[in-house]
């Protein structure tokens, strides 16, 4: 047997046999290494473990059933034992007037919420950065944060009543200047203006406390070098803090993205109707006709399948350019 | 001219006053260096100096014209911070020419502007980098580029060097000297390290609880501190300070230490003062080390010997106290452990009051 020697006489087996060695001393001190960290830290592994449960129970473990969206499912023969269908649901789907019209609503929806969604906390948090009153201040966050608080069925409650024909105080304050009355949330054309509208008021106020809390990470003392060299305060906005929390106004962007198809539900079912259907039924809605109120729960999946795919890559991409283009990134 | 000018100089947080009444004169082109442990205000005072903090009382001028309510952009001052302040998102030119682009100066005076302060401060092949590919160093002549290129009358320097590791200091601490006497331009720095302040300086500012202590040169301050505190603060290892009584001697006054008699310059303070608590204050580089048998020596318990290198410290005790020798090396290194006391001419030692801590009148050393 010939056996390569380098320089120092040492043989390729001999340096094979240390490289093997020295890789599982490193792996076994690595498992060392994680084992006194486990008994050192392990407080802090028992206040993750809730999550983790809840991780695995609903969002990993149902992922089982999803199988069913290449499946001609039946309730009775259950997940395994119903027969595979291949891409047939999804045929169904993309031939369904009713599905294209809730993806093209939910894709218009999610647009607007981005459009004018995106901007109003962070346009919040600017402008509570600028709030010199700390008792204004704290009142003014008070306000703007409690929609978030109130139930999405008292929202509700709150915009029909507001945007109602008879009484409500938009149709009201219209026929002061001489407007005919409008029965708003009857009409498809309103619906959307409303639904975002009515989202950015529940939401956009803790939104901004993300932006506000990476705001008070900014360096005082960028503002008071700013202040020696000169600058007011809207340059200062614009020329540091803009910039400082830009990082953060990325990653949302990106989890924002990965979410656009995860139209508000409860809100849609709360506020639409048959008559703005037309408008207003997004993919999600439509999974609850079909799966929940129709049965046709193999139907369903393959819409929620498709749906998370389209989430997962527009989150990939938006990742990735990100990455690219600003080095912040989720991953 | 452009120099700065503090007349009884008073802030307060509410009712806590944290600055009493500070005077001051900085010359046109003078490096004043205001020194002081953490907490006694040189920081504030430097932040009111550059309209950072607001004046309570007292007059501010700069250049001949009061300032207390002029806004900081147009006092004509620039500020190192102690972090730096330099902005992440824009790269050292971008840095450089903030100042500039917020006061809309021309384009083309801007571009020239970095060009020559990159050249000065030897930035020039950094100018695309941002701040977070550079080192301590570079982001500290980043942050004096940014203050130079606008080239203000007064320039005001928070504690840059206290991020820095020991080698880098003291090489940015000889790059700040430098700049300095290239722009001539007035400065005042603010540090708790008086190794800085001595090498800085052309007048260091003493600054305790709020108050100034003294002013003077480096070497007023090194030879003929005022009081047992800047006797105290100043020098490395500081001053020995030792609680002494006054006796009478052979040849004139004694401070009585433990039993023995350490004789004193004959100080008009010291006449019939017999009794009279003192303090002794002995600088460790002017006590002779003396071995058993050497007629004159004051006894010390030797401790512990440091060795420098070229000098040593000696750490002893002297009457209950601690008492340090500087001392060379050269040639006398193994007789270090045999020490067992030192000596001292009587006009090196200085003599402060043990109640007021204020240095007994005649004392005055020249350089």
């Amino acid at each position: 047997m010939t056996v390569d020697q380098d320089r120092t006489g040492v043989t390729t087996e001999e340096l094979s046999a240390l490289a093997s060695e020295a890789l599982h001393h490193t792996e076994r001190s690595r498992m060392v290494r994680v084992g006194d960290h486990l008994k050192r830290e392990w407080q802090l592994y028992v206040l993750l473990l809730p999550t983790i449960i809840w991780l695995l129970v609903f969002l990993y473990k149902p992922m089982y059933g999803l199988q069913i969206a290449f499946k001609d499912y039946s309730v009775f023969r259950g997940v395994a034992n119903s027969p595979w269908i291949g891409l047939e649901h999804f045929h169904t789907l993309f031939g369904n007037d009713q599905f294209l019209r809730a993806l093209k609503n939910t894709v218009l929806i999610s647009i607007y919420s981005l459009m004018f969604g995106f901007p109003v906390p962070i346009i919040l948090a600017l402008m509570f950065n600028e709030i010199l009153n700390e008792k204004f201040k704290k009142f003014s966050q008070t306000i703007v944060y409690l929609p978030h608080f109130i139930s999405s069925v008292i929202i509700a409650g709150i915009v029909i009543t507001a945007f109602s024909p008879s009484a409500g105080i938009v149709n009201t304050v219209m026929g002061w200047f001489g407007v005919d009355s409008i029965y708003f949330l009857t009409k498809p054309e309103w619906f959307r203006p409303i639904f975002v509208g009515t989202t950015i008021w529940q939401e956009a106020g803790f939104q901004s406390i993300v932006y506000l809390a990476a705001i008070a990470g900014v360096s005082p003392t960028l503002y008071e070098s700013a202040v020696v060299d000169g600058a007011t305060r809207w340059q200062m906005m614009w020329k540091i803090t803009i910039p400082s929390i830009m990082p953060t106004i990325i990653i949302m962007l990106i989890i924002r993205i990965g979410n656009m198809l995860e139209v508000s539900f409860e809100m849609i079912i709360l506020l639409y109707q048959p008559a703005t259907y037309q408008t207003a039924d997004v993919v999600n809605t439509f999974i609850y006709r079909q799966g929940v109120q129709g049965g046709q729960y193999d139907m369903a999946a393959a819409a929620g399948l498709f749906n998370a795919v389209v989430a997962f890559v527009l989150v990939m991409t938006a990742n990735t350019i990100s990455k690219r283009y600003s080095r912040t990134s989720l991953w | 001219m452009s120099g700065v000018s503090l007349r009884n100089i008073v802030k307060r947080y509410g009712a806590v006053q944290v600055v009493h009444g500070i005077d001051l004169d900085v010359e046109e082109k003078e490096f004043v260096v205001l020194v002081g442990p953490s907490g006694c205000g040189k920081s504030t005072v430097l932040r009111m100096i550059a309209g950072l903090e607001e004046i309570s009382d007292g007059d501010l001028s700069i250049d001949g014209r009061q300032v207390n309510r002029v806004a900081p952009k147009d006092r004509d001052v620039a500020m190192v911070f102690q972090n730096y302040a330099l902005y992440p998102h824009l790269n050292v030119a971008d840095n450089i020419a903030f100042g500039l682009r917020i006061r809309k100066e021309p384009k083309d005076k801007i571009a020239a502007s970095i060009k020559e302060v990159g050249e000065i401060l030897g930035l020039t092949p950094y100018l695309e980098r941002k701040p977070s590919d550079l080192s301590g160093g570079q982001r500290l002549r980043v942050a004096m580029g940014r203050a130079i290129v606008r080239r203000p009358k007064v320039f005001l320097f928070d504690e840059p060097l206290s991020n820095l590791d020991a080698k880098l200091r003291t090489q940015m601490r000889a790059e700040i000297k430098r700049l300095h006497k290239r722009l001539g331009a007035t400065s005042i720095y603010v540090t708790h390290d008086q190794v800085e302040a001595m090498t800085l300086a052309d007048r260091i500012v003493v600054l305790h609880d709020g108050r100034i202590e003294q002013i003077g040169t480096p070497m007023e301050l090194f030879l003929n501190p005022a009081n047992a505190f800047v006797a105290g603060f100043l020098g490395s290892p500081p001053m020995n300070q030792i609680l002494a009584k006054v006796g009478t001697g052979a040849s004139g006054p004694v401070a009585e230490i433990g039993g023995q008699k350490l004789p004193l310059a004959n100080l008009p303070d010291l006449q019939n003062s017999v009794g009279r608590e003192v303090i002794v204050g002995i600088r460790p580089e002017f006590a002779n080390v003396a071995t058993e048998g050497m007629p004159g020596q004051i006894n010390i318990t030797l401790e512990l010997v440091e060795t420098l290198g070229s000098e040593a410290l000696l750490h002893a005790t002297l009457g209950g106290d601690p008492f340090v020798i500087r001392t060379d090396t050269l040639g006398k290194l193994r007789t270090l452990d045999a020490v067992t006391g030192f000596t001292i001419k009587p006009e090196l030692i200085k003599v402060f009051d043990g109640k007021s801590g204020m240095a007994l009148a005649g004392q005055v050393r020249k350089e």
